[in-house]
């Protein structure tokens, strides 16, 4: 664990040339040039189009499915059925990376078979001359469905006369906590507040749908090019086929977004399938409407809080319950609720505390990860909570906020103490300044000030045992390669890579290549999600790079005639630090010391501290590597007679530990704000009786260029992160409170709350008008 | 990936017209709205008259005191019109957040006030402008109120082998005042909620002509008349003005749906006839 | 069968012909010629990501046909410049960072075009209102309209000098 000073003026003993400092990312010129190819660019000689046929109910049982029409349409090469797979037609869908599996061994149909359980399940398979012949294929398969009763809601499913969605229950996970004594913690308090919140089902809405190209080659290996964030998905594809790993080849080009909605297994083994049938090339790309049911939403929540405080504001005790919705497949449900559970609390100290989580299968459409995994959904409870509790004791709600922020050397929920800076107040301080004054009301406008806090993981769970290799090498001409292969999904993780290894080697970034996405060419780098890219490759980067630094210095030592920590690496030149003129170009150093035979690249592996688990009966243990601490604050104005909700000012703080690329930091604030403001007012995919009645851009109201508030970013370096240069991972938590302040600013502005997400008009006017009448009524 | 059809493509207004009367084939004007019904099988259609080369029908002309906007003109021709402001200011406010930027720039007034959609949000504007549409066909031309042009959801008057040829109407007098309110989930490329337009104009402290009309709250976009007539001749106090809207929300027929409830929606058409009546008052008189 | 019909356009200053029948898109029908720098993300004009000019206009090419694209000027993202010799909106999108997956960046930077075309000095109003038909997930739109800002600078400044 890192030994830092945590104090918020703390300047530690660094001097970064490009760390942290604002550079065009390596990855951008090629985007702006439009000659990115993503995974549905790809055009190969005689390559097939591949359609998928999915349920059009919820829940039925699948008398027969006939495919022989379809199958003799001229220019179809392959329709395929549960009845054309491996016996176990089965895919992994538990965690995916570097270790294998995590603790949940969780399978899903690769086509339904005899049962469909949720709207969208795959049921076949084509693959054509082109998509225009696919589809009509489709439409000449019969598939005789007998409807059959489903459970639609979280709740209902835990009842006992509820059907069964798989397996013997309808339990997909549970968790409990229990700390301290939470009897005496509620008889400590002056006050107890119970309330409800509930929120909804968010789309990734990631702008390239899910696409792959899958081909057999002539070495016999199955070759997949996909838009997906973990190439490790090989394995499973693999396993699903009964193929050896080393047969697989998975390739990630640049992602056009994952959000965590490419993050389990997409569309990768149906090609495989095909391609493996048809012997030719087959490509897929999802339509937009098929995308929304190809992978899986955010999980809705129901979260009960029951809070003890003191008077003076102190936290004695808190009981919760929260619930959420796994749909028809388990997926990623227990991580995700165990995230939740974690971050249930919020980044506050509760000594006293109960928790109780469930996860229940239901069969509506299986949900999986998103951006904020679990932590997202407990931190717009929490924070929701933490205002109410602020406006009953009568104190300001950041004043409130500080009496019970966990500080370094805290326990948090699961009993993990926190090592690395807890800047909360700060950032909080920082983020609520820069809103300024509150607007005055006018005749249909109110508008109100909101806050929110969060403590959200970076890395993944620890008992995952997740591990990153990277490689970094000099060649004779000074510059530099690194081959590492993380998946760009658009948040400058490739580009990092360049910036970190020029640091350390003293090589501007624009000289230096990344070979990224490809893990059978390149070291397996882990996956893009759990915020863990930059902190995971980030690190066995800068692992690596120091290695032949060291390598370098060794050698150069011996020219110079000075001891290797006397020298430094800067401006693509290799110098001695006292005597700056003694001197040599990267370029004749790398050749020097080639002629020396040194070894001028490196393999690293970075491995996140490990540990064993939970305690089932107290769910105390060390879940997660670290955390990230900042706050989320949003001005909002509220029209009286619409509910219409317009965010005018948005502002970010966080302690990122170090940024790499201050830009790209920023921009990962400046679309939390957005992606935050649609979960907390527009955002909402509709299912009755599962079957989904908003799939598409239309629907599905994401943000637009003219709903963008002022949005302010507000980085603070604490430099006590696991990972390089002391950085936290920033992709998630940025985005955790977002929705939560934005929620608390409506309450602010309207003098009421309301529990269920997301804020429409409608609901934000009928909460105006109820409070009217209870005005009126008192 | 649109269905297959087959697309003639006429290059003036008799051939088009030709081609209509032939009763093999359905307009296809923009395209904006019929693709995606059409991809999404919502609309069926194997033969299509594409209008978009026909440039006799693109075009707006500002005459002494008459507008005429030919059906092809794009919701972008209304923006890129300097005189339109004047000319009905509601409907550039309407075209302002029209969709999006790139169908703004191929969807055709024409065909947004063809579709029949209750939330086409060049209608209500129109309506309070008391506009005129003109059919064509191969046998002549009528001219009618846009009022009694719809009949019921996504039903107009018009026969099969009939053309929406123009929108004309009478620049609303100086000083009075047009007003439109999209209400939406989002304020960006959506589709309108409750949409309302308002038009007032004062002469002698008293509102010599007011036109108020309704979008997305009945099967089909609607003056409210019975409102209107409250207000005509009178000085609009708060309390006229709230009967009015009261009787404006009377005559909804709002359904429930993705966007919004019912409920919803008259709570919304009475607040914001209001809120548009006292502006529109205010700015007129 | 529905009829087809060759089309002939011009797609960033050079002839393309194409054998297509009517109801194919002008996305589909360039991106099936190679043009994959026109991405797909809807397929009925809500995202923008498939944005080209027509005739200098921005239109949504997944819903606008082939067949009406004939004889006419398509620009998309590569016509508008390449790293010799960049667009200002291009060079500005690599200084703010305006692109981050990249696919609604080409879409995105067509319309910026089309809106800088037209309005050298576009408010920030008015360019949230020209990109209003482009969805991005990733950036929150704001360094996007601030390369646009960049860029309508330069354009002045270039203009000036020239």
């Amino acid at each position: 664990m890192n030994q830092v000073d945590t104090s918020p003026n703390a300047i530690p003993n660094v001097n970064l040339r490009q760390v942290g400092k604002n550079k065009p990312r390596n990855d951008s010129p090629t985007k702006v040039y439009g000659k990115a190819i993503y995974a549905g660019d790809l055009i190969m000689d005689d390559m097939l189009f591949a359609k998928v046929l999915h349920s059009d109910r919820a829940c039925a049982d699948i008398k027969s499915i006939d495919v022989s029409v379809a199958k003799t349409l001229p220019g179809v090469h392959s329709v395929l059925t549960a009845d054309d797979l491996p016996a176990t037609n089965a895919v992994m869908t538990d965690m995916p990376g570097q270790v294998g599996g995590g603790t949940k061994n969780t399978k899903q149909p690769i086509l339904a078979k005899e049962r469909v359980r949720f709207y969208g399940e795959p049921i076949a398979l084509v693959a054509a001359e082109s998509y225009e012949l696919a589809q009509r294929a489709l439409d000449l398969i019969v598939v005789d469905y007998e409807d059959t009763e489903g459970v639609y809601d979280a709740f209902d499913a835990q009842k006992p006369d509820a059907p069964i969605v798989y397996g013997n229950d309808n339990i997909v996970a549970a968790y409990k906590v229990r700390k301290g004594d939470i009897e005496k913690g509620f008889q400590e308090a002056d006050f107890v507040l119970e309330n409800t919140y509930s929120s909804q089902y968010q789309e990734q809405a990631f702008l390239e749908p899910e696409a792959a190209v899958a081909w057999v080659d002539e070495h016999d290996i199955l070759n997949i090019r996909s838009s997906t964030q973990v190439v490790e998905h090989f394995r499973a594809v693999a396993d699903a086929l009964g193929m050896p790993h080393n047969k697989v080849h998975l390739q990630a080009p640049y992602v056009g977004g994952g959000f965590g909605g490419k993050e389990v297994m997409t569309i990768e083994v149906w090609l495989a399938l095909l391609a493996m049938d048809a012997q030719r090339p087959v490509k897929l790309k999802q339509t937009r409407e098929n995308s929304f049911i190809s992978h899986g939403p955010r999980h809705p929540f129901t979260i009960t809080h029951k809070t003890g405080v003191t008077k003076d504001g102190k936290i004695t005790a808190a009981k919760i319950t929260l619930t959420s919705d796994a749909g028809a497949y388990a997926k990623l449900s227990p991580y995700i609720l165990l995230y939740a559970t974690v971050g249930a609390t919020g980044p506050y100290r509760v000594d006293n505390l109960w928790i109780d989580s469930t996860s229940a299968a239901t069969n509506n459409l299986p949900t999986c990860a998103y951006r904020g995994f679990g932590t997202m959904q407990a931190t717009t409870a929490c924070e929701a909570q933490m205002e109410e509790l602020s406006k009953l004791i009568g104190l300001d709600s950041l004043e409130f906020r500080r009496k019970n922020f966990i500080q370094t050397g805290d326990p948090n929920a699961t009993g993990q103490i926190i090592r690395s800076a807890v800047w909360s107040d700060q950032c909080a301080t920082k983020a609520r300044e820069a809103l300024g004054d509150k607007p005055k009301s006018t005749e249909h406008t109110v508008y109100g000030h909101g806050l929110a806090c969060y403590q959200q993981s970076y890395g993944r769970i620890r008992w995952m045992k997740d591990t990153s290799e990277s490689w970094v090498g000099l060649e004779m001409d000074g510059t530099l390669i690194v081959r590492c292969a993380v998946t760009d999904i658009g948040a400058g993780q490739m580009s990092a890579l360049a910036q970190i290894a020029g640091e350390v080697l003293g090589v501007p970034m624009e000289e230096i290549t990344v070979y990224f996405g490809d893990g059978h060419v390149n070291p397996l780098a882990g996956t893009s999600t759990a915020s863990r890219a930059l902190y995971m490759t980030g690190k066995a980067t800068e692992l690596a790079a120091k290695n032949v630094r060291n390598n370098l210095f060794e050698c150069m030592a011996e020219y110079f005639d000075v001891r290797p920590e006397e020298l430094d690496l800067g401006d693509s030149k290799v110098f001695v630090q006292d005597n700056p003129e003694r001197c040599m170009s990267v370029k004749d150093m790398a050749k020097h010391c080639a002629a020396q035979g040194v070894h001028r690249h490196s393999l690293e592996i970075y491995r996140a501290p490990p540990s064993e688990g939970l305690d089932p009966e107290t769910g105390q243990g060390e879940v997660f590597p670290d955390f990230t601490y900042g706050a989320h604050a949003a001005t909002v104005a509220v029209d009286t007679d619409t509910g219409e909700v317009t965010v005018i000012k948005s502002v970010g703080a966080h302690d990122v530990g170090q940024s790499i690329n201050r830009q790209a930091v920023e921009g990962q604030i400046e679309g939390s704000a957005l992606m935050g403001q649609g979960f907390a007012l527009s955002e909402e995919l509709i299912l009755e009786k599962g079957v989904l009645k908003n799939g598409s851009f239309s629907e599905y109201l994401i943000p637009t260029s003219e709903d963008v508030p002022e949005i302010e970013s507000i980085i603070l370096e604490s430099r006590s992160g696991l990972g390089p240069f002391g950085s936290k991972g920033i992709g998630e938590p940025v985005f955790s409170p977002v929705a939560a302040s934005i929620v608390n600013a409506v309450a602010d502005a309207i003098g009421t709350r309301i529990h269920h997400l997301p804020l429409t008009p409608e609901k934000v006017l009928t909460a105006i008008n109820e409070e009217k009448t209870k005005e009126a009524a008192e | 990936m649109l269905p297959r059809f087959e697309l003639s493509q006429p290059q003036t207004l008799p051939e088009a017209l030709k081609a209509l009367a032939g009763g093999v084939g359905q307009p296809l004007a923009g395209g904006t709205n019929l693709f995606p019904d059409l991809r999404g099988g919502r609309e069926k259609g194997d033969t299509f008259i594409s209008l978009s080369q026909v440039g006799e029908l693109r075009y707006i002309e500002h005459t002494d005191n008459r507008v005429t906007l030919g059906s092809g003109a794009t919701i972008s021709d209304i923006l890129r019109d300097p005189q339109m402001k004047i000319a009905a200011p509601a409907l550039v406010a309407a075209s302002d957040i029209f969709a999006g930027a790139m169908v703004r720039n191929a969807a055709t007034i024409g065909g947004n006030v063809c579709c029949g959609s209750p939330s086409a949000d060049s209608v209500p504007p129109l309506l309070t402008l008391g506009a005129d549409v003109t059919l064509a066909s191969a046998s002549g031309e009528r001219t009618l109120p846009l009022d009694e042009f719809y009949l019921d959801y996504k039903k107009t008057v018009m026969k099969p082998d009939e053309l929406l040829a123009s929108i004309s109407w009478t620049p609303p007098t100086p000083g009075s005042a047009h007003l439109f309110y999209k209400l939406s989930r989002r304020k960006g490329d959506a589709i309108t909620i409750t949409g309302i337009s308002v038009l007032v104009e004062a002469e002698g402290g008293k509102c010599k002509t007011v036109r108020i009309a309704l979008g997305s709250v009945a099967p089909t976009i609607f003056r409210a008349h019975e409102a209107e007539g409250m207000l005509a001749g009178r000085v609009l106090t708060s309390e006229l003005i709230e009967e009015a809207a009261q009787s404006a929300a009377g005559q909804c027929k709002p359904i429930s749906d993705n966007r919004a409830s019912a409920e919803y929606r008259l709570l919304t058409a009475h607040s914001l006839t209001r809120r548009l009546l006292r502006q529109a008052w205010k700015q007129a008189s | 069968m529905s009829s087809e019909k060759a089309v002939t356009l011009r797609v960033n200053g050079n002839e393309v012909n194409i054998i297509t029948p009517a109801h194919r898109t002008l996305l589909e029908a360039l991106r099936h010629e190679g043009f994959v720098e026109i991405k797909s993300g809807c397929e009925k004009g809500d995202c923008g990501a498939c944005a080209v000019l027509l005739d200098g206009v921005p239109v949504d090419s997944c819903i606008t046909l082939a067949w009406h694209a004939e004889g006419r000027d398509v620009t998309t993202i590569k016509g508008l410049g390449n790293s010799d010799s960049p667009d200002p909106l291009q060079k500005a999108f690599i200084e703010t960072g305006g692109a981050q997956c990249g696919y609604c960046t080409p879409g995105m930077i067509i319309a910026a075009k089309a809106l800088l075309n037209e309005n050298p000095e576009p408010s920030l109003d008015d360019i949230k209102k020209a990109l209003s038909g482009n969805l991005c997930r990733c950036t929150g739109y704001t360094k996007i309209f601030e390369a646009v800002q960049i860029a309508a600078e330069d354009l002045r400044k270039e203009g000036e000098a020239a």
